[in-house]
């Protein structure tokens, strides 16, 4: 009886030190969960974001869940350039076109490598990176090449490798845009371990990604850069259009950096590779 | 300042280097450093001068200009930048180059030209195979060449008979001399100098940590830039061409540059690039182009505005190629 007793003693005295180290382990967990990571600092005590980094997934193809598809030429290229398949980078579910625009986005997708034959349809068909043109903002982050953040208290100069696309983020400044651009007008500003940047004035021919997705003159997009390692940042993108959209969305994704020794960010001047494709019929028959 | 620096002539290249750490400006120091202890480079410049790259004969064993033959070359200038020498109705914006380029006093250099080695300020005789090269291409380009003179137009068969910089594909590097958008920018952080040109919105990342170039069948039309510090001055060896890029008329095959950049003054940076390429020609040379802080065009980073060259190329490039078939077809209907 007292043998049975002192097992069943030690037994429960066990459980209950089991489940005592066990809260104490998920509280240390949670812990650990909660607590941002803090970068280290540049000169002037702001996260340090410097360095090369590229994003690792199928938001270039499609930025909405997709499924695999065929490349454009299968015949002649087989499964290369083939469309993974992507489980989206859109939070909260298909994106809240207004019902033309959606219209105007199908549109997109079946002329997505209309040949430009003309000036009118260069500016209103085709994909804008078929031709080498500067993607935008959000979809210079998320092209499959990486890009060079390099950080100064009053400026941030981000360098794109995809046709060389350059923009300015002005930190502690708010100077006007001139005039709308490819890449848009972006100020910044730090809230905590985050960048935040605020993007207007862009043009309304770029395209959130190969499958048509795209915006108006309206466009506005805040976007977040938030270090979570010493290699990772969390990138978030806001983004309010009225005239396509009904109400604003957001995207997110992580971005890596390029960790390999002598990360060198070399220039992908593809203008060159376009101009068949642009201007082929122009050539003596 | 800096024509005081340049006039001692046979001192030339020597001299320009020494004297800014000799002879700091008052008030400021020229070797402001980084928060991580680099000479400090960065700012917003423009390079845009009216000194030649190379002496003209008329001037020739003249390695500087006095203040009067600058004053006189000034008035010239003004004279020329307004219509047809008549002052300006108001409202009229004057001659084409008149309303683009930047006027401002200061342009010149005080030299005769911006070549300072080889010392008569010319480039050295090209080599027997770049000579051939160029005879070539001229002989190729005549032969597209329709029409008498006054009416003399070139076919283009392709988008590649215009110039790189025509086609936006690429600029030739170094920059040097340009009427407008000649702003440019130096960024640094830790291991890096970073110019940001306007034109082109080229970037060059220059990694400072010693890492070799990329392996020589890598070429790209900016090559491929390393640098390192000597005292205050950047560095910089420049190579990795790609062989259809064009630099004062001859591929960039084999083109070696280094140049070298130091501050002078809180506006100015003295910049030097030495030419090296013994295949086109016969000996090295060098220029001397000051990057200066001092045009109201181009004083905060963000007066670097977007060049969009090829996003803006499309009616150019459908013009120069259907007028070229135009041109194809009358000449074909006149000889049937």
């Amino acid at each position: 009886m007292s043998n049975r007793l002192s097992v069943t003693t030690i037994a429960l005295a066990s459980a209950v030190a089991g489940a005592v180290v066990a809260l104490a382990a998920a509280r240390v967990v949670t812990q650990g969960a909660t607590t941002p990571y803090r970068a280290s600092r540049t000169p002037d005590g702001k996260p340090d974001l410097n360095g090369i980094w590229q994003a690792l997934n199928e938001a270039n193809w499609d930025i909405e869940a997709h499924n695999t598809g065929p490349s454009p030429a299968p015949q002649l290229l087989g499964a290369l350039f083939a469309q993974p398949a992507g489980a989206g980078v859109v939070e909260g579910g298909p994106l809240p076109y207004r019902p033309e625009a959606l219209a105007k986005k199908k549109e997109n997708f079946e002329r997505r490598l209309t040949r430009p034959t003309s000036l009118e349809l260069n500016e209103t068909a085709g994909d804008p990176e078929a031709k080498c043109y500067m993607p935008g903002v959000p979809r210079a982050t998320y092209m499959p090449f990486p890009f060079q953040i390099v950080q100064t208290p009053q400026q941030i100069l981000i360098a794109y490798q995809f046709a060389n696309a350059t923009r300015q983020i002005h930190i502690g400044r708010e100077p006007e845009a001139p005039a709308e651009s490819w890449m848009g007008w972006s100020i910044g500003r730090w809230e905590g371990e985050s960048l935040v940047v605020d993007v207007t004035s862009q043009i309304d021919r770029t395209w959130f990604d190969r499958a048509g997705n795209f915006h108006s003159d309206a466009l506005h997009v805040v976007e977040r850069y938030t270090p979570t390692s010493r290699d990772h940042l969390l990138y978030e993108a806001t983004i309010d259009d009225p005239k396509v959209f009904t109400r604003p969305w957001k995207m997110s994704m992580p971005l890596y950096r390029r960790v390999e020794q002598n990360a060198l960010l070399i220039d992908f001047k593809c203008v060159e590779y376009a101009q068949d494709f642009m201007y082929g019929h122009l050539l003596r028959p | 300042m800096f024509r005081r620096m340049v006039a001692s002539g046979a001192l030339g290249v020597a001299v320009v280097i020494l004297l800014p750490a000799l002879v700091p400006v008052a008030g400021q120091s020229a070797a402001t450093k980084t928060p991580w202890g680099d000479p400090d480079l960065q700012g917003v410049y423009t390079f845009s001068t009216l000194t030649p790259l190379e002496r003209p004969v008329t001037l020739e064993g003249k390695v500087a200009l006095t203040e009067a033959e600058l004053a006189e070359q000034e008035e010239r200038d003004a004279e020329n930048r307004v219509s047809e020498g008549r002052p300006l109705a108001e409202g009229n914006p004057g001659t084409y180059n008149n309303f683009w380029t930047s006027n401002e006093k200061g342009r010149r250099t005080g030299r005769s030209s911006l070549i300072v080695d080889p010392s008569d300020g010319r480039k050295p005789p090209l080599t027997p195979e770049a000579t051939k090269v160029r005879e070539q291409l001229a002989a190729e380009a005549a032969a597209r060449r329709v029409g008498s003179p006054p009416f003399v137009h070139v076919i283009y068969r392709s988008w590649k008979d215009l110039p790189t910089y025509t086609q936006c594909v690429a600029r030739p590097m170094p920059r040097q001399n340009q009427a407008y958008n000649h702003g440019v920018q130096i960024l640094q952080s830790p291991g890096y100098v970073v110019i940001h040109y306007e034109s082109m919105h080229d970037v060059r990342v220059i990694p400072l940590d010693g890492r070799p170039h990329l392996p020589d069948n890598v070429r790209l039309w900016n090559g491929d830039s390393r640098g390192r510090w000597e005292g205050d001055t950047l560095v910089v060896d420049w190579r990795n061409f790609d062989p259809r890029q064009e630099y004062e008329g001859a591929h960039q095959t084999n083109m070696h540059f280094v140049e070298r950049f130091t501050r002078v003054d809180a506006k100015t940076l003295d910049y030097q690039v030495t030419v090296d390429d013994p295949t086109t020609w016969t000996a090295g040379w060098t220029f001397v182009l000051p990057w200066r802080g001092d045009d109201s065009n181009y004083q905060q980073p963000e007066h670097l505005y977007e060049y969009a060259c090829h996003e803006g190329n499309y009616r150019q490039m459908e013009d120069a190629l259907s007028g070229a078939r135009a041109l194809e077809n009358a000449a074909a209907r006149r000889s049937n």
